[in-house]
């Protein structure tokens, strides 16, 4: 009894399970318990003057939420959306007590299951997402190399990240 | 200990309805009251609580349709004291035979017990505060002694003995008055004030509780309990002869005391977040429906019938929305009594003679407006009692009353909420406020201005216009303070005054903070939303009106006036090249904020249209200009344009 509990409540959580999409030529992968949705691409009305990888923001069923390109928030080249583009809505944080937020990803391509055992630091292989806590871990599932994204650095707001983007410029271009 | 203050509460709820008279054999009150009594008689039953299932069910027989006497209504009320105070007791044997009290901490009931106390404690400081104009209020004095009672109760069931004690002393106090063993005293009404402070305390740390902090329950009454039985032991203060029986008098206002025995009202605790996730899904909801109702398929289809439901499910949708929003909404009569509270306080301090004057405490504003109103409410009935109003001496030799009057009063204009704070004391004195205004550089030695100007410097900031600085009033918190409340509440303050005659402030403000009257323009391929108010023209110009400052500035000659003209790529921070339209073909809206007035040169004005604000979350942070989003009819997002952020400009922006 408790063990299928316990079963259950791990499948709710979504442990080991991981939403794989597409970005550019690079897959990357987050954990299914921190996505509330996925939309396909819509009109989104432009915020003047915030962050530049804040695309704008969307009605959720009367929400405002806002949407951000995960292209350009990890400084690669923005790209007119294709039909495969789309929303996906994420949790800021692990309690949903935080409002939604929506990230636009190439295309979603499926639901991974991916064991510990699978996954390996990315420590040693260098790079600026890892610089920037954007990508700590990678995993190898079927025979693909799948990069595992930090959604809580990815996903911390305009408000929280003018220390990343100072961390950024210097891991960039080595300006003081 | 839950079926314990369900039934106290049963029990309170039939004493407000008998002594409101509803027991009477020709109204309607009485077959629901007998169903009461009933219902208090089985639920003592299941609790073995023979006393009192004897004593409700005596009460049920005293309302059989058949059983009306000539003298119904005293020994209705006999009969309900008595059965309370069997309960009582019975509940309180319970209490000490049975289990003891579950300690205080979080998964106790607290909730019960701050909801229901909250209401009697705000019931009580407006009865005693009643009670002190009117000594002989007997109603007053019941009411109180009920509300006592229950806390009491309350008290009890949740297990915090300092509170029950304090309320047991108090209502003790509180029968003598009613059996006209002791007369109604400014001490008293101090003491009683004073115990209804510490249970004040008492319920808010129990709240906090229920929210999970780790606070506890004061205990320390000492010297409070010590006052309650040194009165007690004290003189009964001779009597007031005029206390008149308390059946003497029913009918009397049936309505006011039914409300506040609490009878027959009820109502839930929900969480904030889930009325604002209500009211969004409506919200959606009237979007949806106004696409179907609008729908050319469905037009097409020219059939009555769905014409018929089309117009039905509108007006559900309408009646929908209408009682999602009132949900919010709580009346401000509940913020005046506080100032009631301290307006009495301030009076004693500052040995002045006043009474306060309250009116409109009907009108209904949205919570979290009557929340934010408080602080700058009660900073100006302190200002009237401090500054406005004369000594009683002075008053007199002016030829007015040495009694001074302050009102508080609201009322509804035009989809907004006006608030009056009015004083008859001796005015502003405008020579004073330039003065000392010129002294603090807030104006020019030289300079010329209305009355109506010179009373709008005490908005200034670092302006106080008492030269001394008092207890009461403070230092450091001025009118500017004031307005900047109100003006963060999309409220205006104006004020008033006449020499010799008194101060009038007037507070404007919406009754919710949800919905707007708004603006819809376009830019280019987007809409934005400017709050109608603060827009005063919209004007298509002509070629002569504009005129270009420096080579760069742009400014609008309307009726004589210079208004600069900010156009919203500017604005927008957008780069200005390629598509911009000439200013001549744009369309200008003069908005103003705070002081300041620009005309916004768009590309377009869509409409007027109501629309609900909504944050654009904690994630985004501040966006400068940016005020937050709302759905439009389509169900897209339009960004609320921040005015303070176009007026506030650097280089934009003429006085207005």
């Amino acid at each position: 009894m408790d063990e299928i509990a316990h079963t259950m409540r791990q499948d709710l959580q979504g442990a080991g399970k991981y939403l794989a999409f597409g970005l550019g030529k690079e897959e990357f992968a987050v954990p299914v318990g921190r996505i509330r949705e996925i939309i396909p691409w819509q009109e989104i009305t432009p915020v003047p003057q915030a962050a530049s990888y804040v695309l704008g923001v969307i009605n959720l069923r009367g929400k405002v939420v806002p949407v951000m390109d995960l292209r350009l928030r990890l400084g690669m080249a923005f790209h007119e959306k294709s039909d495969r583009a789309c929303i996906v809505v994420m949790q800021p944080d692990p309690k949903q007590s935080r409002s939604p937020i929506g990230v636009v990803v190439d295309g979603v391509s499926e639901v991974l299951q991916i064991q510990p055992a699978e996954m390996e630091e990315t420590a040693t292989l260098g790079g600026g997402w890892m610089h920037l806590g954007y990508v700590n871990q990678i995993a190898k599932s079927k025979g693909k190399v799948i990069l595992l994204l930090e959604i809580d650095s990815v996903l911390a707001g305009p408000m929280e990240d003018a220390d990343a983007v100072g961390t950024m410029e210097l891991a960039g271009a080595g300006v003081e | 200990m839950q079926r314990e203050a369900q039934l106290l509460r049963l029990l309170d709820a039939v004493i407000g309805d008998v002594f409101s008279g509803a027991g009477s054999p020709d109204g309607e009150g009485r077959r629901a009251l007998r169903q009461q009594a009933i219902q208090a008689a089985e639920s003592a039953r299941e609790m073995s609580m023979t006393g009192t299932e004897e004593a409700a069910r005596q009460l049920a027989a005293l309302l059989e349709p058949e059983a009306v006497g000539e003298d119904w209504q005293p020994q209705l009320e006999a009969q309900v004291e008595q059965l309370q105070a069997l309960a009582e007791q019975e509940i309180e044997m319970r209490m000490t035979a049975g289990a003891p009290p579950p300690p205080a901490g979080p998964g106790m009931p607290w909730a019960d017990f701050v909801f229901e106390s909250r209401e009697h404690l705000s019931q009580i400081e407006q009865e005693l505060l009643r009670l002190e104009n009117s000594p002989d209020d007997s109603e007053a004095v019941h009411a109180l002694f009920r509300s006592f009672h229950t806390i009491k109760g309350l008290a009890a069931i949740a297990g915090t003995e300092t509170a029950r004690e304090v309320a047991h002393h108090t209502e003790n106090l509180l029968d003598e008055v009613r059996s006209g063993k002791r007369a109604v005293s400014s001490s008293l009404i101090d003491l009683a004030l004073a115990s209804a402070d510490f249970l004040g305390e008492v319920v808010a740390a129990a709240d906090q509780i229920d929210q999970g902090e780790a606070v506890e329950i004061p205990e320390d009454a000492g010297a409070l309990l010590d006052s309650l039985h040194a009165a007690m032991q004290g003189p009964g203060e001779a009597a007031s002869p005029s206390m008149p029986a308390r059946s003497a008098r029913t009918g009397g206002q049936p309505a006011a005391r039914a409300n506040s025995g609490g009878g027959g009202r009820s109502a839930v605790k929900v969480d904030t977040a889930k009325l604002d996730q209500l009211v969004d899904l409506v919200g959606e909801l009237v979007i949806a429906q106004s696409l179907v109702q609008l729908d050319p398929a469905l037009l097409a289809l020219n059939d009555p019938k769905t014409a018929k439901n089309l117009n039905q499910l509108g007006r559900i949708t309408t009646e929908l929305q209408k009682t999602a929003m009132s949900l919010r909404v709580v009346p401000v009569g509940q913020t005046f009594r506080r100032m009631a509270r301290v307006f009495r306080d301030l009076v004693k301090e500052s040995n002045k003679q006043a009474t306060l004057e309250l009116a409109g405490e009907d009108a209904e504003l949205d919570r979290t407006i009557v929340e934010q109103l408080a602080d700058p409410l009660m900073h100006m009935v302190r200002n009237a009692v401090d500054h406005g109003l004369e000594k009683p001496a002075d008053r007199e030799k002016a030829g007015k009353p040495a009694e001074g009057k302050i009102r508080l009063a609201a009322s509804h204009q035009s989809g907004h909420v006006v608030i009056e704070v009015s004083d008859d004391g001796r005015g502003l004195d405008q020579d004073r406020i330039l003065r000392k205004a010129m002294e603090r550089g807030l104006v020019k030695e030289q300079a010329q201005l209305s009355p109506s100007e010179i009373l709008d410097l005490i908005f200034e900031p670092g302006f106080s216009t008492s030269e001394q600085v008092t207890a009461i009033s403070g230092r450091g918190v001025g009118m500017d303070v004031v307005k900047r409340e109100i003006e963060k509440l999309r409220g205006r303050v104006e004020v008033r005054s006449e020499p010799g005659k008194g101060t009038t402030f007037l507070l404007r403000v919406p009754l919710t903070l949800a919905i707007i009257d708004a603006l819809v323009v376009k830019h280019r391929a987007n809409r934005f939303i400017l709050p109608l108010f603060t827009v005063r023209e919209i004007l298509k110009p002509r070629g002569q009106s504009i005129h270009t400052v420096e080579g760069r500035h742009e400014v609008a000659l309307l009726r004589d006036r210079v208004v600069p003209v900010l156009r919203m790529e500017t604005f927008l921070g957008e780069n200005e090249t390629g598509t911009a339209r000439k200013t001549e073909d744009s369309v200008l809206v003069v908005v103003e904020s705070g002081s300041k007035r620009v005309a916004l040169a768009v590309d377009e004005v869509v409409g007027k249209q109501e629309v609900v604000i909504k944050s654009l979350g904690e994630w985004m942070g501040r966006v400068r200009g940016v005020a937050g989003g709302a759905i439009l009819g389509d169900g897209s997002v339009g960004i609320i344009l921040d005015l303070d952020g176009v007026t506030g400009r650097e280089g934009y922006g003429v006085a207005a």
